[in-house]
């Protein structure tokens, strides 16, 4: 149909111009992500802001509906004279399947192509489990996902939160796995993926994802500048700076758990000295020692401790634990409160399992932070939990997933095929991989349904 | 306490002492005469008649009134209608057992908007938020429960054998998670047997389809429903076929539970603990209502019921003696 649309379009136009196809692609990505980023809008809007000429957007309006992208099926209000009719994506024209991979989780889900969650999972995993592994389990999860879902749309991407650092161009999708984490060397986690759905693979790293999450569905929601916290083993930093995610020069911006603080006697990172196997190793000598009655009895049933364990003891009143999340929570406190000097945050979003499951270090950050915050840079500031947990890292995958299919220079190379799995880079890609030899493939999870 | 699941956000178990009420707390409470809207999936099931019961004693013991409980009858429909009359009815709080996904989101959003505090029992709708959309969520520890049928039924299962799973078709959190922790567990321990699957859409197709799963798949050596009510259904179907295969649940119906007394058909049932469920939602409400912090996600774990142990786990999961039936079978009487 498209096709057919562009040749009859050009035949109507006189001899020596251009071919639509050889000119439309640019102002289709133009009024796209126009439409994309003030969804619903009006046509009168469109010609506004893209500056086009009324013949133009109108023409370039009928082929995205044509290609199932737009729709103008409904009315806005009037302000006199005939109500205008709203230009929407449809988002449900394509799916994306999101995954987020935790140091000690899993999680996956479905979203729209406006980045709407639709479903999630979460199981616990442990990363530190052989990488084939990993990749069986979240195939396995991806399809079980795909499956659910009762909408014919097809899938056109899929947008993976891993816990590492991610250097990567936008727009592009990814052609081999980036070496995120140490036991990934060599590993062609994305080849499988691409192979296996056939699909772009996008990947950012999982503090990049969540502060996009909260950018657009949570605490920061609305507001152009956050820094979110990630605590975890790592402990990491998502700055948004005038409503975007601020990424650096290699994508490994927030690296705050490297920087060196002091406790004590003992000088460290903020890593070594405030993250979990901090809160861990701390919690299992008051166990052993007898200094938090609720550890030591759980140690005596036999059970293990973790660091989640040592975060519920000190909700429910352990002084032991208490103390550990404290400490943490007062070194984190000192890095945010510096970071926080330097970019004047309207709020700070705490986020990770261990802040989620008490009140202690957010309630340690907060008093850090307003202590050693400048009078104008504190006050306003809000300090919050996060209120999305681990959904903030799917929400983000989806934003990103998004924004990627859509960038510019991924999307003027689709949008004349109607679909990014026809994008000639990455039908060449998906061609490369079948003619090369196949690495071991995860065995196929059971289909829904008897044949 | 072991949960083996994660919450719908990803978020760890808290349990469910951590909803105690202390003495100031129903005092507080008394004071204050709430009123409170139950809005359940369904009424027809022990296990519903086991969560209001908990529900209500302890909402009782607050000077809470229970003004309304709804039945949706599992139509997202219904809840969405019922929930708004709810808007215009404005209890104090309501605890409402999402019987759907994106169809019921927002109805439930709009609760809390007009001021309304929600806890939410089992399943939480894509996009709702603690905090933010509702207060806390109180659920069985429902990947544990899909664990404990996997493990129970393995020892039935030959080597190489065929396994049923019948699912439900809908996007519900409690279920979803029974399924994946039983085909996890399935691949982790028994990767010689493979799974066949099929889901139902309404209880009433629970039988057809698994007829065309014994169908399709004549060899079946085991079948995991995702809960007690359809399991009947397939019970019902299985015991006209000439070859008999044991069947995994989830929930210690009555019936369930004579039939797991009985050897058959029932092997092994992953029960939850529907009335202690029912307390801790009645006192997250209370302490949400009194403006006490409160955890995301609140968890009970699963109990694992063969034969061997049916009468005081139907005791202590129904807070009853166990039915005449029961005892017989087991030959504790004659």
């Amino acid at each position: 149909m498209q096709q057919g649309l562009t040749e009859t379009t050009a035949a109507s136009r006189g001899k020596g111009r251009p071919r639509v196809a050889e000119t439309a692609a640019p102002s289709l990505v133009e009024l796209l992500n126009l439409i994309r980023a003030d969804d619903p809008t009006t046509r009168q809007e469109l010609e506004r802001k893209s500056e086009l000429g009324r013949a133009v957007v109108a023409d370039r309006l009928t082929m995205l509906a044509d290609l199932g992208l737009i729709d103008e099926s409904e009315t806005g209000l009037a302000t006199g004279g005939r109500a205008p009719r709203l230009v929407r994506l449809v988002a449900r024209r394509g799916r994306l399947l999101v995954a987020t991979l935790d140091q000690t989780a899993l999680g996956v889900g479905v979203a729209d192509l406006a980045g709407n969650l639709l479903t999630e999972h979460h199981e616990e995993f442990e990363l530190t489990a052989p990488p084939q592994a990993l990749a069986e389990r979240l195939t396995t999860l991806l399809r079980w996902s795909l499956e659910r879902q009762t909408s014919p749309a097809g899938l056109w991407g899929i947008s993976l939160s891993v816990p590492g650092t991610v250097p990567g161009t936008e727009g592009d999708f990814l052609t081999k796995t980036p070496p995120a984490l140490p036991a990934w060397e060599g590993f062609p986690l994305v080849e499988m993926l691409t192979r296996s759905f056939g699909v772009p693979i996008w990947m950012r790293s999982s503090v990049d994802m969540m502060t996009m999450g909260e950018l657009h569905a949570g605490a920061a929601k609305g507001l152009s500048s956050m820094l979110f916290v990630k605590v975890g083993r790592r402990i990491g930093a998502g700055i948004v700076s005038e409503g975007r995610l601020y990424r650096g020069a290699l994508g490994a911006t927030g690296l705050i758990g490297a920087i060196p603080v002091n406790s004590g006697d003992r000088t460290g990172t903020l890593d070594a000295l405030a993250g979990s196997d901090m809160i861990l190793r701390e919690g299992r000598l008051a166990a052993e020692s007898g200094r938090s009655p609720v550890l030591a009895d759980q140690l005596h049933r036999g059970g293990e401790i973790t660091a989640i364990d040592v975060a519920q003891a000190a909700q429910m009143g352990d002084e032991a634990g208490a103390e550990i999340l404290t400490t943490s929570g007062r070194l984190i406190g000192q890095v945010v409160a510096t970071l926080t000097n330097t970019l004047n945050p309207e709020v700070i979003v705490l986020s990770g399992s261990i802040v989620q499951t008490n009140d202690i270090i957010l309630a340690a950050v907060r008093e850090a932070v307003y202590g050693a915050g400048h009078p104008l840079v504190t006050r306003d500031l809000r300090i919050i939990r996060s209120q999305m947990g681990s959904s903030a890292g799917l929400v983000g995958a989806a934003r990103v997933g998004a924004e990627l299919l859509f960038a510019p220079t991924f999307l003027k190379e689709w949008v004349m095929q109607g679909s990014p799995l026809l994008h000639p880079g990455f039908v060449a890609f998906r061609a490369g991989l079948e003619s090369t030899p196949s690495p071991p493939v995860p065995v196929p999870p059971p289909r829904r349904g008897v044949p | 306490m072991t949960i083996s699941g994660l919450g719908p956000h990803g978020e760890r178990a808290a349990p469910p002492e951590r909803v105690t009420l202390l003495p100031e707390d129903r005092a507080a409470a008394k004071a204050r005469s709430f009123r409170v809207a139950v809005v359940m999936h369904t009424l027809d099931s022990d296990w519903a008649s086991q969560q209001l019961s908990g529900m209500m004693g302890r909402l009782g013991d607050c000077g809470t009134a229970v003004t309304h409980v709804i039945d949706c009858a599992f139509s997202p429909f219904a809840q969405v209608e019922a929930l708004d009359r709810l808007l215009s009815l404005k209890p104090d709080a309501v605890i409402s057992l999402p019987v759907a996904n994106e169809e019921v989101a927002f109805a439930h959003a709009r609760l809390t908007d007009a001021g309304i505090k929600l806890v939410l029992l089992d399943n939480v709708p894509t996009g709702l938020l603690p905090g933010k959309h509702y207060g806390t969520l109180v659920s069985a520890d429902n990947f544990g429960l899909g664990k404990i049928a996997a493990e129970g039924l393995s020892p039935y299962l030959p080597q190489g054998a065929e396994v049923g799973l019948l699912g439900y078709a809908a996007d519900f959190f409690a279920t979803n998670e029974r399924e994946l922790a039983f085909t996890k567990w399935m691949r982790a321990h028994r990767p010689d047997v493979s799974i066949r699957q099929d889901a139902f859409g309404r209880i009433d197709e629970s039988a057809r389809r698994t007829e065309v799963m014994l169908t399709a798949h004549p060899n079946l050596a085991g079948l995991f429903v995702v809960w007690d009510t359809p399991a009947l259904k397939a019970a019902e179907i299985l015991r006209g076929m000439p070859r008999q295969i044991p069947i995994a649940t989830v929930d210690l119906g009555e019936e369930v539970a004579i039939g797991l007394a009985q050897g058959t058909p029932f092997a092994i049932v992953a029960a939850q603990q529907p009335y202690l469920q029912g307390v801790a939602a009645a006192q997250t409400t209370i302490l949400t209502l009194l403006g006490r912090p409160t955890p995301a996600w609140i968890a009970l774990p699963g109990i694992a019921v063969t034969r061997s142990n049916v009468v005081e786990s139907y005791q202590r999961i129904w807070r009853k003696p166990a039915p005449q039936s029961v005892l017989q079978a087991v030959g504790l009487i004659r």
